[in-house]
């Protein structure tokens, strides 16, 4: 039995060694396989890290910090090896929330932003007008030319204060805030260069027939006195700022052109984006100190739909801005006599001094017919019908109307009626003098 | 002077007189009469002083009236008014003859004639 033991042995080595051998190949591969994939999700785990540690150092802090920038202005969140994966996805998402979270905090902070200033505006703003009102009925009331030079730089001060009121107001989505009649184009140049600081250097060269539209008066004045002033500001004190008006094909240019130190590119690209009213100011982006200028004038002309372009080619060097008012906000002037009706009904003299007697000027001077302008319009009306319109009228209105009372009421007084009454007077009061002994005056006739 | 508030302050009253306040001559009052020189050019002259031209060409008037016109205050019409006589485009001239002054003599006729009285 003991000599099969060997064999035996020998028998199970034979055949157990190609099985651990092929075991062996066997166990190796699979040892090598999974090396492998150990290593690829090694490196997956290590990708997604890196996008991680991207997403929460790079760009969740570049999308909180610029102000209107969308995911997909943003490099990509991960690399090749997790593009189309669920986490790529993911992480796009939560960078897709996190922007939209903070766009919704940036309005929410504009928007308090807005309402907290536009109220705190609205009331310097009727300050400021209030004041005005006062100047302007000071300046009415008082005759020393030393009172008037104090008055005058109050003035020019409450003005410059009102604007920039008035352009914070604006920003903040209000409206200009006050209604204006129909303006001489020329006249809404020199409303915007009442309400600068260096209004001297200001030259208006040219003179045109066009008024602008009540309701686009103010909203011009202030774009216009925004642009007046960013040319005198960035220019030298020594220089003018020269301002042309202009008729164009279907509307009218106001061309402001300074010899400053101009803008660059940038600055113009930054400028034309602002003039163009298309993206909407965000009140907390404008910089410190704020720079309302470019953003305020954008605003107006988007809402009154006039347009603003700036740009290098001044022929002094500075620059050349250029406000196109179209046919829509232009209109003919007013004839200037257009106020002249209320005051001929009032029988006072003249309206600019209450309290001083003026001689009447159709007595001194016999009416003049009415004049014409150049263009035929009516330049202004005398308070009284001539003595000849007079005459040829009133034979023919006696008739109908009888009385005096009614005349008076259809014609305001006539020049010979006033005379007449006047004569009356003069003749009574002479006669109850000469009449008068005692001392009291008592009338003894 | 309630006048047009709407009208009212869109031009101020210094960028009118470029920031002047006192006028060249101080020989205004508000009765002064105001008469045109009609060959004068009105070129180069700025919108106000230009109406206050236009206006006085139609006859004489008063400064108070002109001031009226133009809605502008008397002070500063004053000085519009001093440019444009001193450019010769409109003369002035009082308007009223100054009053002689009393007789002494009368006045102590009348002082007489009431102690009389009395």
């Amino acid at each position: 039995m003991t000599p099969h033991i060997p064999d035996a042995v020998s028998w199970c080595l034979a055949v157990g060694a190609p099985a651990a051998a092929v075991l062996l190949l066997r166990q190796r591969r699979i040892t090598g396989s999974l090396g492998e994939r150990i290593g690829a999700l090694e490196a997956s785990v290590a990708a997604r890290d890196e996008a991680a540690h991207r997403l929460a150092s790079v760009q969740a802090p570049a999308l909180a910090a610029a102000p209107h920038a969308a995911p997909h202005d943003l490099p990509p969140a991960a690399d090749a090896r997790l593009a189309g994966t669920a986490f790529a996805g993911h992480l796009h998402s939560v960078l897709e929330q996190f922007a939209g979270a903070a766009a919704l905090a940036r309005d929410r902070a504009d928007q308090s932003a807005k309402t907290a200033l536009k109220g705190a505006v609205r009331s310097l703003q009727g300050l400021a007008n209030e004041q005005q009102l006062s100047i302007s009925d000071m300046q009415d009331r008082h005759d020393d030319p030393d009172v008037l030079r104090d008055l005058l730089e109050i003035d020019h001060a409450n003005s410059q204060f009102g604007r920039r009121a008035q352009a914070i107001a604006v920003l903040c989505g209000s409206w200009p805030g006050r209604q204006r009649r129909v303006s001489a184009l020329s006249d809404v140049v020199r409303g915007a260069k009442s309400r600068i600081r260096d209004y001297r250097r200001v030259e208006v060269r040219t003179q045109h027939e066009l008024a602008v539209v009540s309701r686009a008066v103010e909203p011009v004045v202030l774009a216009v006195a925004e642009l007046l002033d960013n040319a005198a500001r960035h220019s030298q004190p020594n220089t003018t700022v020269e301002v042309n008006l202009q008729p164009a094909h279907n509307g009218a240019c106001v061309v402001i052109d300074d010899a400053g130190v101009g803008m660059d590119e940038r600055e113009i690209r930054r400028a034309g984006q602002l003039l163009s009213g298309q993206r909407a100011v965000d009140v907390t982006q404008l910089g410190d100190p704020p720079q309302f200028g470019f953003a305020v004038i954008g605003v107006l002309a988007a809402r009154y739909g006039f347009s603003v372009s700036v740009d290098t080619r001044s022929p002094y060097g500075g620059v050349r801005a250029v406000l196109f008012l179209p046919s829509a906000l232009l209109t003919q002037p007013e004839p200037e006599t257009e106020s002249q009706p209320a005051a001929a009904a009032l029988p006072a003299p003249a309206p600019a001094a209450p309290r001083t007697a003026a001689p009447a000027p159709a007595e001194a001077f016999p009416a003049a017919p009415l004049g014409q302008t150049v263009g035929g319009l009516p330049k202004r009306r005398r308070r009284h019908a001539s003595p000849e319109q007079a005459a040829a009228v009133r034979p023919a209105a006696d008739a109908p109307l009888g009385s005096e009372a009614d005349w008076d009421a259809a014609w305001g007084r006539s020049a010979e009626d006033t005379a007449r009454r006047m004569g009356a007077f003069a003749r009574g009061t002479r006669a109850g003098r000469a009449a008068t002994t005692d001392p009291e005056g008592t009338p003894q006739a | 002077m309630s006048g047009d508030r709407r009208l009212k302050g869109l031009v101020r009253p210094y960028v009118v007189t470029d920031g002047r306040s006192h006028p060249s001559r101080n020989t205004f009052d508000l009765v002064t009469l105001v008469s045109a020189m009609p060959d004068r050019p009105l070129a180069g002259l700025s919108p106000e002083r230009r109406r206050i031209v236009e206006l006085c060409l139609l006859g004489a008037l008063s400064v108070a009236e002109v001031a009226g016109h133009l809605r502008l205050p008397v002070s500063v019409t004053k000085v519009l008014l001093g440019d444009l006589v001193d450019s010769g485009h409109i003369m002035t001239r009082a308007a009223v003859p100054r009053t002689p002054q009393p007789d002494s003599q009368l006045l102590r006729e009348v002082l007489h004639g009431l102690r009389a009285r009395l």
